[in-house]
């Protein structure tokens, strides 16, 4: 800590890494972190994701972090604080709002302590503000929500980053003759990255629109990484692979920190030259929509995309879009295995038809999947 | 609704088709008769007189299901101006709403036409309602490929490792199940491919730029040319010049030494784009149409392409400001580009040669010059105003919705966990562990990060004595369990690294390597999964596809999924034996050296990778397949074995 100091600023060139983003989502999930609490307390877990944002934040000058909490019900920002649209704004230098007083301490580097007393003090109010009313409404984190938060944060922050016109869509690196006193950092493009510190499961009920944040992270290439305490994986596992993110589900989660550490320091520049630990094998299996069921073989509405674990659906029609959805008589016959007798003509017509070509299966369809 | 005059059984009378393409009635003109309606789901063929005979009429095949044979319908178009367009018009709308019935009904067959013979009666719908232009794409239909076995030769051919794959599996298919049952089966999953091969087949290559291609050759100091008829005719395809220039002197010049003037002439380096200098031979003869050129070729150029005036940018070319760097053109002339005639030259050629080849995309024999179509194409429709919005709306409810009713009951695996605790003992265990980082805020400069996370250096190593302890957050047990399990996981994708980023450029000896199998073990593995793979795929289809028929094949086929795990192990055996000896080797190794210098080096028979176990790792998805197929199968059976015999006993 003590090799950090605002000289370094004047060393740094341009063709240094590029600054990097990191957006962390604490599901700060009440029942879970309640159960959790004899293993790994919420407070525990913070004062290690506080260490390791502080270790994201040395390794380079320029880089920056956004947390966000995803609650119960709602998501909410940690830091930077949201500054109200109030015309007193006591917006610091830095254009965060520092939210009280930071205390003085000489033995701790300031913008540290700034982010420390921001991520408190809101997590404080966020907790506070939870009725016993607001959690016996669901079991679940509102994880879609502060996807799309992050996701959109990222978004903006891109635009500030990027090179004179924000209208241009490439982030890619603009080199600029650095003579007018400006900054080369602020002229380079940022890489992000999402950290999710998960605790919930029964994500599935939240398929569409995580999904969609993942599509729109896999375009941005933004890699989402899952550090799972607990809860089931299904959803998340996707994400992860979906955006080339790390996946971690620790088997001994009062090493927290290590994990962190050691698994997800690294930034996206970094990891180019890395072996990422892997979650070994991923379950891609879905969900099915109807029972949240986890399915081996599913029906896909070909319009919106939902799973369903029966072929038979009400009035033939999706359950999520409304769209007619028929699904191919192929796939819901019972098998027959018994050999028919040649003499006893059982059946009716109709069944004399070539099979060869008429009814073939898309490859692959009709052979289960496992994990 | 469309209507027309026709005579149904001598009777004059109007032919409708209803709004909805439903239904097409026939009204008679005189109420002695009675009408007809039939109805569009019933129609199995549609059959017109030929475009060029006089007389005009539809005939109507109909298949009513209360009806055993099928009803013929013949209507003449009575009109004496406009019969052919009116039959023309009736019978694209009926084909259309043909066509509408027929998706609606989804793939349910149309009862064929007890008509004896020939081909069924959907194949006949199929023929008139996709007659003419899209004849074409039925070349690459479903049915046709599959029947094909020429393009499949061919494709089998072209790919040797499909080639392998086929012949592997059906080496070691079952007896019973015959090779075209086989091949079907093959094929059916592989349609892409073929259609792939098939439109890859139907490419055929067009004209090239002939005066590249002709080189004349140095042979014993005198030069040769090699020139065929087809080249000369190409010649002077793409260079009308030269042709001009050979029928005005061919008579006087002999044709050989026409040609080889020609190939060693200025003219010759000028069409073929290179800089003409000064010491290239001059040839009186043919020097002096060196200026010829470039007017003529302008002229041909401009006559050949129908361009509607108004999207003419040839005629902006030269005047187009941006290539002149924002300076206009002052000159306003044409610009011949003497510096580069390279560019030049290339650029006409492609057109000239495009310009050539028949286009595939349009009717041949639709009038040239620019269609209804096209010309709606290029209107600016930016200026016009916005079209009403065409979009499906989705109406997307809220998933929560309809799996609301059991959410609590099963839907939630962690429900009941949260469960032994109350809202509001949550509630308060939450914040009074979290009072306890948030509190110490006020003095003492804020949060002690150090104490917080629990990691002490010092205590740690007498700490760990005390079993109690070894959970606690942040000790030195916990942060090695996380150190090894990330070791352990980064272990794991090393392993599979070079396969996920260059699965094609990473040669499989290497990765048998690096799993410590040798070449040949590694290969039949492969191939033993390809082919229980392509087996599993056979099974699927005959398990699912419901028909009595295929019984025999679906026990056939479980058997030879039986053989494929017997395979597996052998395979795993071989690997076995295969390590053993490495370990042998090794072991050797170790002994001689000890009895060479005294010393005793370890040996861990572990070290030596691969064997069994190796092979039975890689295995497990497949075995896993094969399991779950033989035991649904055998699920299957035995239930449907047991409502035979129930059957029995009731009679
Ligand atoms: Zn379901
Ligand atoms: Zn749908």
């Amino acid at each position: 800590m003590n090799a950090i100091d605002a000289t370094d600023r004047h060393i740094k060139s341009t063709d240094g890494p590029p600054p990097s983003l990191l957006a962390i989502i604490l599901d700060t999930n009440p029942h879970a972190w309640a159960h959790l609490s004899s293993i790994l307390p919420l407070s525990k877990a913070v004062a290690s994701l506080l260490v390791f944002i502080n270790a994201h934040l040395a390794s380079g000058n320029a880089n920056e972090v956004a947390v966000i909490a995803s609650h119960s019900q709602r998501t909410h920002w940690l830091y930077p604080t949201p500054t109200l649209p109030t015309p007193h704004s006591t917006s610091t230098s830095n254009g965060h709002d520092a939210n009280g007083t930071v205390p003085e301490n000489a033995n701790k580097y300031r913008p540290f302590a700034v982010i420390e007393t921001a991520i408190l003090s809101n997590l404080t109010t966020l907790l506070n503000s939870t009725t016993a009313s607001s959690l016996s409404a669901t079991s679940t984190t509102q994880i879609s929500g502060a996807l799309s938060t992050a996701l959109s944060y990222i978004s903006k922050s891109h635009i500030r980053h990027s090179p004179v016109d924000p209208t241009i869509n490439d982030h890619s690196t603009i080199t600029t003759p650095d003579t007018d006193g400006i900054l080369g950092q602020q002229r380079v493009s940022l890489t992000s990255r999402i950290l999710i510190l998960s605790v919930s499961g029964d994500l599935a009920n939240q398929y569409i629109p995580v999904m969609n944040a993942i599509f729109a992270a896999q375009r941005q290439r933004i890699p989402i990484d899952i550090l799972k305490l607990a809860g089931d994986t299904v959803l998340l596992q996707q994400a992860c692979d979906a955006t080339g993110g790390i996946y971690m589900a620790p088997e001994s989660p009062q090493g927290l920190l290590q994990y962190l550490m050691m698994g997800f320091l690294p930034d996206a520049t970094a990891r180019r030259a890395l072996v990422l630990p892997s979650a070994g094998s991923v379950d891609f299996r879905a969900a099915c929509f109807c029972h949240r069921k986890v399915v081996d073989i599913g029906y896909v509405c070909s319009v919106c995309l939902s799973i369903f674990c029966i072929p038979s659906l009400p009035d033939s029609k999706c359950l999520t879009c409304d769209s007619h959805l028929s699904l191919s008589t192929t796939l819901t016959v019972t098998p027959a295995l018994i050999p028919r007798k040649k003499k006893k003509r059982k059946r009716g017509p109709g069944e004399s038809a070539t099979p060869a070509g008429s009814s073939t299966p898309a490859p692959g369809s009709g052979t289960p999947t496992h994990s | 609704m469309s209507e027309a005059s026709t005579s149904y059984k001598k009777q004059d009378g109007k032919l409708l088709v209803s709004r909805d393409g439903r239904t097409v009635s026939w009204k008679p003109n005189a109420p002695s008769t009675s009408p007809l309606t039939i109805a569009v789901s019933e129609i199995t063929n549609l059959q017109q007189t030929p475009e060029k005979s006089a007389k005009v009429s539809i005939k109507i095949v109909v298949q009513r299901p209360s009806a055993s044979g099928a009803e013929n319908h013949t209507f003449a178009f009575t009109s004496a101006t406009a019969a052919r367009a009116e039959q023309v018009a009736i019978t694209s709308l009926l084909r259309k709403s043909i066509e509408a019935a027929r998706a609606q009904n989804g793939s349910t067959p149309v009862p064929a036409a007890d008509d004896g013979g020939g081909p069924s009666a959907a194949m006949a719908i199929a023929q008139a309602v996709s007659a003419g232009a899209r004849a074409e794409d039925n070349m690459f239909d479903d049915g046709r490929l599959m029947s094909n076995t020429d393009l499949q030769k061919s494709l089998l051919n072209a790919n040797p490792a499909l080639r392998q794959r086929f012949d592997q599996a059906l080496r070691e298919k079952p007896d019973t199940i015959t090779i075209s049952q086989f091949s079907a089966q093959f094929w059916a999953a592989r349609v892409h491919l073929l259609r792939a091969h098939a439109v890859e087949k139907s490419q055929s290559q067009g004209t090239y730029n002939v005066l590249s291609e002709v080189k004349p050759k140095n042979v014993d100091g005198t030069t040769r040319l090699n020139l065929s008829k087809e080249q000369i005719q190409l010649i002077f395809n793409q260079h009308p010049l030269v042709k001009k220039v050979y029928n005005e002197n061919v008579p006087q010049l002999s044709e050989m030494e026409f040609w080889s003037r020609f190939f060693v002439s200025r003219l010759f380096k000028k069409l073929k784009g290179e800089k003409i200098t000064e010491t290239d031979s001059t040839d009186p003869k043919l020097d002096r149409y060196l200026n010829f050129e470039e007017e003529a070729e302008r002229t041909r150029q401009l006559v050949m392409a129908h361009v509607p005036h108004f999207i003419d940018l040839e005629g902006n070319e030269q005047n187009h400001s941006q290539r002149q760097g924002n300076r206009p053109d002052w000159t306003m002339q044409p610009n011949t580009n003497e510096r580069v005639p390279i560019l030049r030259v290339l650029n006409s050629m492609s057109e000239k040669m495009l310009a050539d080849v028949t286009p595939t995309d349009a009717d041949p024999h639709a009038p040239s010059g620019i269609d209804e179509e096209t010309y709606k194409e290029l209107q600016l429709r930016d200026l016009q105003r916005g079209a009403s919005d065409n979009r499906i709306m989705l109406k997307i409810k809220d998933q929560g919705q309809f799996f609301s009713g059991e959410q609590d009951a099963r839907g939630s695996s962690s429900a009941s966990l949260y469960a032994k605790r109350t809202p509001d003992q949550v509630l308060s265990t939450i914040q009074k562990d979290f009072k306890t980082i948030s509190t110490n805020d006020k003095h003492a400069g804020g949060l002690n990060l150090e104490s917080t996370i629990g990691v002490q250096e010092d205590s740690d190593s007498e700490e760990d004595e005390r079993s109690k302890t070894k959970t606690r957050v942040g000790s030195k047990f916990t942060r090695t369990a996380a150190t090894a399990q990330i070791m352990g996981a980064i272990r794991q994708r090393h392993l599979h690294t070079d396969d996920y980023l260059s699965s094609s450029s990473i040669s499989s000896a290497d990765q048998a390597a690096k799993l410590g199998l040798g070449p040949t073990v590694f290969e039949s593995l492969v191939m033993t999964h390809n082919t229980t793979v392509e087996f599993l795929h056979y099974f699927w289809t005959v398990f699912l596809s419901g028909d009595p028929d295929r019984a025999g094949e679906a026990q056939k086929l479980v058997e030879t999924l039986d053989k494929s795990l017997d395979r597996i192990s052998a395979v795993a055996k071989t690997a076995e034996n295969e390590r053993m000896q490495k370990i042998e080797k090794s072991k050797k190794q170790v002994d001689d050296y000890m009895q060479r210098t005294g010393k005793r080096r370890k040996f861990d028979p572990n070290s030596i990778k691969g064997g069994a176990r190796a092979v039975t790792d890689m295995m497990t998805p497949l075995v896993l397949a094969i399991k779950t197929a033989t035991e649904k199968y055998r699920r299957a059976y035995e239930l449907q074995m047991a409502q035979i015999a129930q059957l029995q006993n009731m009679v």
